[in-house]
């Protein structure tokens, strides 16, 4: 036995095998997206396959998609992660990227199998048009955006989404949202509420910060300049943390005195809180029914169990610190918004803190006919947002619509003429694979992808380096006037990590699965 | 730059499959509701998982409780449930109407329409149907009380209860436009200040608008308390009449005899010294909050309060203190030394009513002074499906008020609106090229299912009927809609037969707003956690 040297039930793959393997699986995950790809691209429904979870969601988003399928192949598993990756760096191109590194690998099993290259020689090559396809992407791309491209770059991320009928709408919703922040780029100013129930196009921007929870009672309703004290401290008891501590008394006079002792302390916790010159405190935690009458007392909004979540987004945009001790007033910043009041959005009454101090905040919130169209609208909006920030942080765009494709395999066919050895033959086929994505885009769209994509490389030979896809009609049109852009770094992330993660997969020779780990039988 | 060859979707065959079985299974779900549709709709009875029953009539319960397994069925149901949450009414309808709406793109798919086209048409057909009726939609002012009440009696007109829509028609109006905060101004209602009350025996009959407070439990008698109070000063307390306890473990170490009776001494004492301070507030009514803690009361308590002569409430939900206070005008005492005599509430007549028919209790407050803008509206019905149904039906019809506080026009029922939508889409159509004129023209047949279903249920020939409607409307007749009484087609403006712009508005959106997602489905993936 050749794997005697092995533990039991450990699994070798070599040579051939295993790479076959490994490009099968990458190839497959990249068939599943393949149809999502472009503004005609299809949605996936995603069932769970746990008989006790019967939900379901619709959904575009590659990065989703990939995350949650069950795989056992280890370079799909590859892919799922450089998908990943590319959603955090980028936030879109998810889709993208795993095509394109599944085409790669479709290119190199025909080098492999039919003109015999060595997968390092493959490599070599593909390194070498990686640095062409970089070089023109750079030259093609501006240095600086204006609003418009910022629109236009809205608009093509969300026209392979579902809410493509109202692209205009979202982008401007998203681009309003993100210049909002300045140039920090910080999401987490963006707050996205779901409420099912009115249509797509009834989602708005509202000014400011949402907070789905409701004002004790007694309490007003409505608050001009609010000073916020956060917070995140029990309104029960401070109870005394040592296991099993109890009072031992003789009398029910004593127990009813220790009774009034605690409340009297709750009292002068309550005091110190007001003492900070709040007129608005939310806790992070319950407040229960004596600190809240003792708060509507004097007037001060209160507001409980504002979550985690909640109160640090609060504390972001107000400006304020959460606090858990009351001792040193003048050590606590406090929060500040114009405006606090209950509003009424569909069935839902919400809390919206209006004019906080970080003008940055605000809250996107989504209406959509149902659950599944408002979390698919959730994913859209958030890709917008992240191709957004990224471009405000990257000022450089792009012509969309399979233009620098195209640019790119044409620049590297050249590079590939100059080349010797058999390194050039992996450039062209480098060349084909980007291809493939307008390809598929076409494809996707009902079109004749082969005549399309014939047409465009001829365009671009003949110098009209703006030409790209025009999905709407099914013809070569130019994009600076269609307006179809995409962000420098989001394909410059896609080209480089593609074909990173394509030329890991293809110098793997053995896969050596362990055996996995049996579980003791209970007795 | 030449044209491509065409259009044409290379339908793979796994995208036909699932998108065949979605728009299959999509459409049962609407089929097994389209009866339900029209006054002459018929309900459904639904035998729930613990053996309960429960008859209803309106979509989004028959749906919501349907065990639908099939994902695009689930879609139909979440659809239902949005449109119940937008408008509250025609929950039916958008899912007849999206049935409707996928059966016109499998005859579009067949043609070879690219899906996403389809999708794409759709929406703008969709927002050329919306731009219709509110074009011929007739403004509504909220203090016209007689086209609002036609509006309900057109709502209630399909429900078990429509015999005594004389009676609820003016009760959901009054409860609705009692709680908008201004009846020039508001642009919404939040229907939770009305609290509906539903005690069984009597009648449907005997349902009231009640111009103060039902509490769903009668008075505390045990003690002997007192059932009713005139000029009643009502307390509500959070805290706890009962022996103390801390939030530390405690335990009372007895030692002797005469220390266990000391103690009962100093629990009396206790207590009685509790009780007393609500007196002296000058409180006669008393309503305890429920605690998990510890008792809310005791014996001893409740004792006290009746040789006081306090009329007691006990077990008020935390959730339903914000709706007493407001309604009371009182303000909850959480500490007994807060105590005072500004935080009660005053009412004329407090009393204990003995639910006729029926064995159960509530207590009403009436004449309240200074009441808050909330309703209550006390609900009975000879048994629980028929109760449980009018409270549905109540609510849909205060859904329609509501819809009028939103958007101040009506249009006009029994399928008029939509054959008006339809016969201008297919008008606007033959304007146009290319598959949005097939998809409008497709989207336009599926508007007709509204009539035709309406016509179907009534048991007339709906073919001649929608003919005839056709006809009419063609004619200019743009109230011409299906008079179910009568069984034939005649002015729904005359017989007041109108319904909330809204509910149709957000009916179409939605409804094609579901289908264009279904469109775009093409795989169907089984993942770990959805």
């Amino acid at each position: 036995m050749e794997n005697a040297y092995l533990s039991q039930g450990v699994e070798v793959d070599k040579g051939e095998n295993a790479r076959l393997s490994s490009l099968i699986g990458a190839m497959a995950i990249s068939d599943l997206v393949k149809t999502t790809l472009g503004p005609k691209g299809m949605d996936k429904i995603l069932q769970s396959i746990d008989p006790n979870d019967q939900s379901i969601s619709v959904t575009n988003d590659g990065a989703t998609i990939l995350s949650k399928i069950p795989l056992d192949n280890a370079a799909a598993k590859v892919l799922v992660d450089m998908a990943k990756v590319q959603d955090k760096e980028v936030g879109d191109g998810t889709t993208s990227v795993a095509v394109f590194c599944g085409e790669l690998l479709r290119e190199a099993e025909t080098m492999l199998m039919q003109a015999r290259i060595h997968p390092q020689t493959i490599c070599a090559g593909w390194r070498l048009a990686t640095k062409v396809a970089r070089e023109t992407l750079d030259s093609m791309a501006t240095n600086t955006i204006t609003d418009d491209d910022l629109m236009n770059i809205a608009q093509t991320t969300l026209s392979s989404k579902l809410v493509n009928a109202e692209k205009e709408h979202f982008a401007k919703l998203c681009v309003s949202a993100v210049k909002r922040l300045g140039g920090s780029g910080n999401l987490d100013h963006i707050q996205i509420i779901k409420l099912p129930g009115g249509s797509l196009r009834s989602s708005y921007l509202e000014e400011g910060f949402l907070l789905e929870k409701s004002i004790g009672v007694g309490q007003p309703k409505r608050l001009e300049k609010c000073n916020i004290l956060l917070g995140n401290t029990s309104m029960d008891t401070d109870k005394i943390k040592i296991y099993g501590s109890r009072v031992q008394v003789d009398s029910l006079n004593k127990v009813a005195e220790i009774e009034q002792a605690e409340k009297l302390k709750m009292k002068r916790k309550v005091d110190k809180i007001i003492g900070h010159g709040c007129n608005v405190f939310i806790n992070r935690q319950l407040i229960y029914n004596y600190p809240e009458s003792l708060f509507a007392q004097q007037g001060i909004m209160a507001i409980e169990h504002a979550d985690f979540d909640g109160i640090e987004r609060l504390a972001a945009v107000t400006g304020g610190e959460v606090a858990s001790t009351f001792e040193n007033p003048e050590k606590v910043q406090l929060g500040y918004c114009e405006v606090l009041e209950e509003v009424i959005i569909g069935e839902t009454r919400v809390l919206r803190f209006g004019g906080c101090k970080s003008g940055a905040a605000c809250t996107i919130v989504l209406r959509g006919s149902s659950n599944h169209v408002v979390d698919e609208a959730e994913r859209s909006v958030h890709d917008a947002l992240c191709i957004l920030a990224a471009t405000l942080k990257h000022p450089r765009r792009i012509y969309g619509g399979g233009c620098t494709e195209v640019a790119m395999a044409q620049a590297i066919d050249k590079a590939a003429m100059e080349t010797t050895g058999k390194k050039a033959l992996a450039m062209s086929a480098y060349a084909k694979a980007l291809l493939q994505l307008p390809m598929t885009v076409a494809d996707n769209g009902g079109y004749d992808a082969a005549e399309l994509i014939t047409q465009l490389r001829a365009a671009h030979a003949a110098g009209n380096n703006s030409c790209g896809l025009d999905m709407d009609q099914g013809i070569v049109g130019n994009m600076e006037e269609l307006g179809i852009m995409e962000s420098y770094k989001s394909k410059l992330q896609v080209v480089t990590s593609a074909s990173e993660a394509a030329e890991m997969l293809l110098r793997v020779d053995d896969i050596i699965k362990s055996a996995p780990r049996r579980r003791e039988e209970m007795i | 730059m030449g044209r491509a060859t065409g259009e044409i979707y290379q339908d793979r065959s796994k995208g036909k499959d699932v998108r065949t079985s979605n728009i299959v299974s999509a459409k049962a779900v609407a089929n097994a509701v389209r009866t339900s549709l029209g006054p002459r709709g018929m309900d459904k009875l639904l035998q729930l998982e613990n053996g309960e029953i429960l008859i209803s009539n309106d979509g989004a319960t028959i749906l919501s409780k349907m065990k639908v397994l099939h994902p695009a069925a689930k879609m139909l149901v979440d659809l239902s449930q949005s449109q119940d949450i937008e408008a509250g009414d025609g929950t039916t309808t958008v899912v007849v109407l999206a049935g409707a709406l996928l059966n016109a793109c499998s005859a579009l798919l067949a043609k070879g329409i690219h899906p996403m086209g389809i999708a794409g048409s759709f929406l703008r057909a969709a927002d050329k149907a919306v731009e219709i009726l509110e074009d011929i939609a007739i403004p509504v002012e909220l203090n016209d009380r007689e086209s609002l009440l036609s509006a309900v009696e057109t709502c209630l007109s399909s429900k078990v209860v429509a015999q005594n829509s004389d009676l609820l028609a003016p009760i959901a109006v009054d409860s609705v436009l009692g709680v908008v905060d201004d009846i020039e101004t508001s642009t919404n209602v939040d229907l939770k200040d009305i609290r509906l009350v539903t005690q069984l025996g009597g009648t449907v009959d005997d349902t009231e608008l009640v111009q103060g407070l039902v509490i769903t439990k009668g008075a505390t008698k045990t003690a002997g308390g007192p059932t009713s109070k005139e000029n009643a000063k009502i307390a509500l307390i959070q805290y706890c009449l009962s022996a103390p306890k801390t939030d530390m473990d405690n335990s009372v170490v007895v030692s002797d005899y005469a220390a266990m009776d000391r103690i009962l001494r100093e629990e009396r004492k206790y207590i009685l010294g509790q009780c007393k301070a609500i007196k002296k507030s000058g409180a006669n009514v008393l309503l305890i909050q429920k605690s998990i803690l510890r008792d809310a009361y005791n014996e001893l308590s409740l004792h006290f309060l009746a040789k006081m002569g306090i009329l007691v409430v006990t077990d008020i939900n935390r959730n339903d203190i914000e709706f007493i206070c407001r309604t009371l005008g009182c303000q909850p005492v959480a500490h007994p030394d807060q105590m005072k005599a500004d935080k009660l509430g005053m009412a004329d007549h407090v009393s204990d009513v003995l639910m006729e028919g029926g064995s159960t209790k509530v207590v009403k407050f009436t004449g309240v002074q200074n009441l808050g803008k909330t309703m209550t509206v006390l609900l009975r019905g000879s048994n629980e499906f028929v109760l449980g149904e009018a409270e549905r039906s109540l609510h849909d019809a205060q859904c329609v008020v509501r819809c009028f506080v939103k958007k101040r026009f009506m249009i006009a029922g029994g399928g008029a609106a939509e054959t008006e939508a339809s016969l201008r889409l297919h008008k606007y159509s033959q304007e146009l090229t290319g598959t949005d004129a097939y998809c409008f023209q497709a989207f336009a047949d599926a508007l007709e299912v509204i009539p035709y279903t309406l016509a179907e249920n009534a048991g007339m020939k709906p073919i001649d009927v929608v003919t005839e409607l056709r006809k009419q409307h063609a004619e200019g007749i743009k109230g011409a809609g299906i008079n179910v009484k009568k069984g034939k087609v005649s002015n729904m403006y005359e017989l007041n037969v109108v319904q909330p712009l809204m509910v149709s508005t957000s009916a179409i959106q939605l409804a094609t707003e579901c289908v264009s997602m279904m469109m775009k489905i093409d795989d169907l993936v089984i993942v770990a956690h959805a």
